[in-house]
Parts: C-alpha cells; structure tokens; sequence
C-alpha cells in the first residue's frame, strides 16, 4: 500500500522541485520546509505510476526530519529496496528521486545553508570517469555537485530521455554508490547568458571564441565555489588534468603532470582567489592512470566516452548551432591579400586563421585562411609563411604575478612559445621570440612561467 | 493477511471443482500419450476424443472440426496466419486482442479496421461496405476483453458467409459469460480454458475454416497437423468440462445472478463506465477513476482486493488502451480504467467490499495529484 499521508504540498515551501512529464508521462512534485538545515516537512504530489508514486512516497518519509545533506543521500538504488520495486521500474523510481533532488539544490538556491553539520569538501561531478576518481579521492566527508548545463535541444547527440539529462543521473548514482550526498542544480539559463550567448556574439563579430575557458574562468566554478559555500564546503575537488602552484604566495593554475591530457588552458582565466580553493587529484595522474584506477574502483564510468567538442553543441557541428542561433551562415568571395577573388565559401563563420580545410581554391601553393573580414563575409587566404605572426594584441589581460618572459599558448592543442609581455594594463602585446601561425582573434592567450599560468588575456 | 478478494476474472479464473474432477485421471491413471496404440495410449486417446466430441456438441459443430492448441492467444494466431499463408486482404475491428492485432501487423498485408461506436460495438455498416468478396479474412471478436462489450457476431458471419469470405471469431472472453457457437459459413472460433474455470495452456480452435487452414508449427500430425505435439489430454478434458458448464442450460441463472451484482457495484461506486449502453458480457464492469487506474488497482491490491488497470499496457508506459482509442476515449480519460470483473464464485460481500475500499483509495490519490498542479 503506497502510503499517501504525505501526499499534498508545503505551504509557502522552501524548496520544490518536479520530475517527469516526459515520455512515461509520470509526473512528481516535491515540496519541501526546512528549520535550519533540517527537512521538518517533505510534501509530495503524484500523477504517476505506481512504481513512481510508491517511490515518491517512500522518499518523502525518509527524507522528513532528516538533515539536507542526508536527504541528498537518498537515491534510486535506496528508493528501490524501500519500496520493493520491480528491476524494471527502476526509470520509473528515478523520475520521483530527480523530483526529491530537484528540491533539495532549489532550496540551496533559494539560500538554504548547512549548519549544524557540514561536508568538508564538495566534488564537481560531470558523470564522467576524471570526476568519479576524484570522487573516490575525496573521502567521506564530501558532497557531490553537478550543474545542469544548457544544451541545445536540435543537437544529434542531445540527452532527451524523459525527465532529466542522464550525466546528472549518472553523477547522482555515482555519489549515491559511496554513500555520499549529492546535489544537482539546474543552471541552464544562467550558463545559455553566460557561456553560449557570447559564443555566439563572438562568432557573429569574426572571432574564434573559446566557450569552455569562458566557462570555466567566469562561471562554472564560481557557481559552484558558491554552492560549496552554502554546504560550509570550503574546497572544491574537480578532475581537471591540472595542478595548483604557489608564486610569491599567490595561487596559481598549473600544467597536469599529463602533458597529453593538460587542462590547465582550459581554467587559464580562472583567478587566484578561485585558484586557492580548488584541488585537482588528478593534476600528478595521467589518463591511463585514472582509467586504471576507475577499473581498479569499480567505477562503471571507466569506460564512459571521452567529452572534446563544448558541451552545449549538443554533439552538432558548431556551424549547424550558429546558423540554429540566428548566425546566418554567410556566403561571400575567397580573396587573396590583394583583393583579387580567387573563389567562393559558403559561410564565413566557418574559417579560423590558420584553416586550410574548405579552402578549395587551387593555386601554385597551399593557401591558409589570413584573416576573416565579418563586414564583407570575405574569407582572405595566403601562403603558409604569411601566417606567421611574432606580435599578438591582446586584451583583457589579466597578470596574477608580473612577468616580462612568458610561455605563450594561444590555442588548446597548440604548444606554448616563449614570449615578452610589452605593456601594462587590460591591453598588451606578445612579441613571439618564434613566429606563430594562425593566430585567431577571440582565442585566449594563457602565459605561463615555468608552467603555472600567471596571466592571460583574450588575442585582439 | 485476509484472503483475497479475486474481482478480475476476465483475466484468469480460478479453477472449477469439476474441472479439476475432469482432468485429474488424466494427470494420473491415463498418463499415457494419446498417439501410442498401446493400453496406456489407447485410454488417454478416449479421453481425448471424448473431450472433443463434448466441444463439438457444446459449440455446435462437427468433431473434426475442433482442435485443442496451447491456448487462446495461439488458437487466434493460428487462425489469422494459417489462414493468410496465401496473402490476401483483411478485415479487422479495431478492439479485437493484441493476439489477432499483432499476428496481423506481422502478416504486413493490406488490413482494413472496422470502426467501433462510442459504446465500443463494432460499425455493422462498416462491416457490410469494407468486406469484399475475394477477401482473405475478416476477424470479429465476439465480446471485447477491455470493455465487455458484445459483438454482432451473427451479423457479420451473414455478411461474410453472403460474400464467401472466411470469418475468424476470438470468443476467448465471451465463453465465459455467453453463448457461444460454430456460425454458419468458412469460420473459425477460438477459446481458452483459463477464462471459463479450467486451467491455463489449453485452447480450442473450432469450426469449418479449420479445414482450409495452413499449419504455422510443424512437427507432428496431431491435431490435423495445425498443433503438432503430444496432445495435452488432461486440459482438454478439462477444458470440455469447464465450457459446457458454462455453456450449459443452467448457466443462465448464474450469468443472470453476476449481471445483477455488476450493476449494483457500478452503482454502489458512483463512477463513470464504458459501454454501459452496449450489451455486456454479465460481471463485466469497466470503471473510470477520476485517477490512475493502475494506481487504484495497485492501492486495491494492498487491501487484499484484486482488480486490473484496464488501460495499462503491458510495457508499463502510458500508451492507452487501443480499444479505449477507438472508441474515441481522450488518453487522459482511459488512464483512470479500472476492470472488475465478477466470477460465479464472487459474493454479494466481495463487491461490498470493492464498494467500501473505493472512496478512500480515490480520495487519498486524488491529493496526490492534485498536489503535481
């Protein structure tokens, strides 16, 4: 008998959250009313299957009374046993626990704090395998944290199963396995205002931007050090391939140990006071190593599929996602730097400095995409050796440590280069003491001294 | 805990006294395997023919025209793709059961759905402009399985007998509560033993059609070749048994008695119902919750009380009832069917019962959902 005495809402309640609605058409609503950082009542509505209004039920009386943190530790698996349901209805369970979770991160959200008890660390939790290491890493004392990040629905390779996006699931289970709690916090919109609108804007005005160090410098992290607070977390674990080094006492992102899997240009924006309270487990690992050690946990995201293209894609080519995003994909002349057209494109969004795929245009040498000129959608192409660049502007730099002699990346998966940093303030030049081609606008340029990053700024 | 109060028995019944008096020698003394020459064989073959003579007499047609299969689903199977071996156009209703619907849809030829009205009886009209002389089958089942309804059977066997097409007729549901029997014309009639208080996994498939029907499983001669392997002895005696019994002249009081006690649970519930104006099978109630049905079925079930959800399908997914679709029931209606039906052992205390346990079960989920808003 699903015992329905908790069926009902709490009025003016602290957190809510709902599940459901999707293919299975169940739908679960929680409501919950803290007194401190105590769940003193947890509320439930159903119009839903058995299987999920009996594991919505059970949940609400275990989570009644009971401290926030411990209420985030009830997941599918427990929900399961509680209420004796059927393997096969195990989807069916889930959709009551993300509708329990859901309120839980609404009422962090909204403000509420741990007090009385704490979880000494928090885990940034992607669902991946780096992040369930780290995980494991982390002790007994921690809390998992995921962000539900925005992705676009028309993407091919787009999570749309019924209720909630199974990377979340799967980082929640992931927590759940080791007993720890785990919350998810829904912060699409804010990521889609943060993170995707200036991709967008970035590429609407000729740049090359890149999304994931805008989102981990100014978003991600921040949001979830906030988070961390609210739990009385006063570190935050993740599972980048980076490490933190001191500089005259200042925090520093540094190179991985892994120079293959090195993530440190990722956070090349993220700050010394971010820096301070960040630990990376992984930073001395190589990849084998964490996939060894995953095998060696049992950890079933061993073999989870590596993530490389920004996550909001959706798994689309970026083009296809500008031209869904109001970039018009705009056709225009393939010029050389005199002027004279040697072809056409289909869309100048599509070229980055250095770029020969697409080209298509024969001459008597291969011919790399110059520069773009958004005014004109014209695409300006040369020979190799007129690539090279020895001085890049930037802007919005940024120095945590003052130095003249740097190691310059300015892409990803390009390898530094020695440079001198002319100037002071938000705007400065790299002079190259090797030329670099292919230098694309948008890009940040991460500076570092003997492999931690000291400053960075976006390439004009 | 109390014993259970059994209100779905047009899903399974339990099984009668006399059938169990019926089959037992067959489980037992006549063990032997009905195509052996031998004493052992020889005594099981009599009972085997004497059970199939019963059919016979019972439905009213010719021995050789019964055959025991394994059951309901695979006498309908048998009858849909034996006949269809050929290709051919089809005729269908559109209630008929998931075990004539999904032979079909495997048959991939041309099927053509009779439409049913709001009370879920299948459109005569309809019948008598889409069956087409040359027509390979027409289908009809003769009561529905959700709803209770009865069908025109006899209407249509004229209309496909009149153009010469065969006419296959799933009485599995209606045995239990009807009469039942061999209409005139290329037809053929399929029953199960668990539906009318014999036991599970003995079916018959009778009539003339037999005779032109194409063997779907092969391995034996037994039963004119359409159900290769040794024949299950004990449950078509049971199942002879169990049919006439409910067949028989002193049904009538009985079905008369169930028909009664329905009406008052359906009055006693206060909650609307399908095909209230239609003829129904007698016992058969299909209710509409102002919730999930597979909710008040699961909260019934705790309180000892056992009904079905009569819109849930079997993958667990919100799919409705393509029965309650085609008599143009919205999805958010048919979600809250519940099915109760009444067997010759329910007693005027079982439907009290039901009628006790309702208003609480309803108003406690009732908050639930209203609490989702």
């Amino acid at each position: 008998m699903i015992d329905l005495g908790r069926a009902g809402a709490v009025g003016r309640p602290d957190g809510e959250g709902r599940a459901g609605g999707g293919a299975c058409d169940d739908r679960i609503r929680f409501t919950i009313g803290l007194e401190g950082d105590r769940l003193a009542q947890v509320r439930f509505g159903a119009d839903a299957c058995p299987a999920a209004t009996g594991a919505a039920a059970w949940l609400a009386a275990a989570a009644e009374g009971v401290h926030l943190l411990d209420a985030a530790r009830l997941g599918t698996a427990a929900a399961k046993a509680g209420c004796g349901v059927p393997a096969a209805r195990a989807a069916c369970v889930a959709v009551a626990v993300d509708a329990l979770h859901g309120a839980l991160a609404d009422a962090v959200l909204r403000g509420a704090r741990a007090v009385r008890r704490v979880a000494a660390v928090a885990v940034a939790m992607s669902g991946g395998v780096d992040s369930a290491v780290a995980l494991a890493e982390a002790g007994q004392d921690a809390v998992g944290l995921t962000l539900a990040l925005w992705i676009d629905p028309a993407g091919p390779d787009t999570d749309r199963a019924c209720c909630a996006p199974s990377s979340v699931r799967r980082a929640r289970d992931l927590c759940h396995e080791r007993g720890l709690p785990h919350l998810a916090f829904d912060l699409r919109d804010a990521f889609r205002a943060a993170v995707v609108a200036p991709f967008v804007a970035g590429y609407e005005a000729g740049e090359t931007p890149n999304p994931c160090v805008t989102c981990n410098g100014s978003f991600r992290l921040r949001e979830l050090l906030e988070l961390a607070d609210r739990l009385g977390s006063s570190r935050l674990v993740t599972g980048h391939y980076a490490r933190i080094e001191e500089r005259g006492g200042v925090p520093l992102i540094a190179r991985g140990t892994d120079h293959l899997k090195d993530q440190s240009y990722m956070l090349a924006t993220v700050t010394p006071a971010v820096s301070a309270r960040l630990v990376f487990p992984l930073g001395e690992r190589t990849k084998v190593e964490t996939r060894a050690r995953a095998t060696a946990l049992g950890l079933a995201a061993a073999t989870a599929r590596e993530s490389q293209e920004a996550c909001f894609l959706g798994g689309a080519d970026y083009r296809d996602f500008l031209a869904r995003h109001g970039v018009a994909a705009r056709p225009g002349p393939i010029e050389d730097e005199q002027g004279r057209v040697l072809g056409a494109h289909d869309g100048v969004a599509g070229f980055t400095p250095g770029q020969r795929r697409g080209v298509g245009v024969s001459a008597d040498e291969p011919l790399y995409v110059l520069h773009t000129d958004v005014a004109r959608a014209a695409v300006v192409v040369a020979p190799r050796r007129r690539l090279d660049r020895r001085r890049v502007a930037l802007r919005d730099v940024a120095m945590h440590v003052e130095r003249r002699s740097v190691e310059a990346k300015l892409r990803y998966r390009s390898p530094a280069v020695t440079a001198i940093v002319e100037g002071d303030g938000a705007e400065r030049t790299l002079v190259l003491a090797a030329p670099i081609a292919g230098v694309a606008p948008g890009q940040t340029a991460a500076l570092y001294d003997h492999g931690a990053i000291v400053g960075s700024g976006q390439i004009a | 805990m109390s014993p259970v109060i059994y209100l779905d028995h047009a899903a399974t019944t339990p099984l009668s006294a006399l059938a169990w008096a019926a089959m037992e020698p067959f489980l037992r003394e006549h063990f032997g395997n009905a195509s052996e020459p031998h004493a052992a064989g020889r005594a099981a073959r009599v009972g085997l023919e004497a059970a199939r003579a019963r059919v016979a007499l019972t439905l009213g047609c010719a021995d050789q025209d019964v055959v025991f299969t394994g059951g309901g689903t695979e006498a309908d199977n048998l009858a849909v793709l034996g006949r269809l071996r050929d290709g051919g156009r089809v005729v269908a209703s559109a209630i008929e059961h998931p075990a004539v619907l999904e032979p079909l849809r495997a048959y991939g030829g041309e099927v053509a759905a009779v439409p049913v009205t709001a009370d879920g009886v299948v459109d005569l009209d309809a019948v008598d402009a889409l069956v087409r002389p040359g027509d390979a089958l027409c289908c009809v089942m003769q009561a529905n399985n959700v709803t209770g309804a009865i069908q025109p059977v006899a209407e249509v066997a004229a209309i496909c007998a009149e153009r010469g097409v065969p006419l296959h007729v799933d009485a599995v549901q209606a045995a239990a509560g009807i009469d039942v029997r061999v209409l005139p014309g290329p037809v053929t009639l399929a029953i199960a033993a668990h539906k009318l208080g014999g036991p599970k996994g003995v079916g018959v498939l009778a009539g003339t059609g037999i005779g032109s029907l194409a063997a779907t499983v092969r391995g034996g001669g037994q039963e004119r070749g359409l159900r290769p392997g040794t024949e299950n002895v004990a449950g078509a005696v049971a199942l002879a048994a169990a049919l006439a019994a409910r067949q028989g002249a002193d049904a009538g009081a009985e079905r008369i008695r169930r028909a009664a006690l329905r009406d008052r649970l359906e009055s006693a519930c206060g909650l609307p119902g399908v095909s209230r104006a239609a003829p129904r099978l007698p016992g058969h109630a299909l209710l509409l919750a102002p919730v999930r049905g597979d909710l008040v079925a699961h909260q019934l079930d705790a309180l000892g009380i056992c009904v079905a959800a009569g819109a849930a399908c079997a993958s667990g997914s919100a799919e409705p009832s393509h029965v309650l679709a085609a008599m143009g029931i919205d999805a958010p209606v048919a979600r809250g069917a519940v099915r109760v039906t009444l067997g010759p052992e329910t007693t005027d205390e079982d439907v009290a019962a039901l009628a006790a346990a309702l208003p609480d079960v309803l108003a406690a989920l009732g908050r639930a959902v209203a609490s989702v808003a």
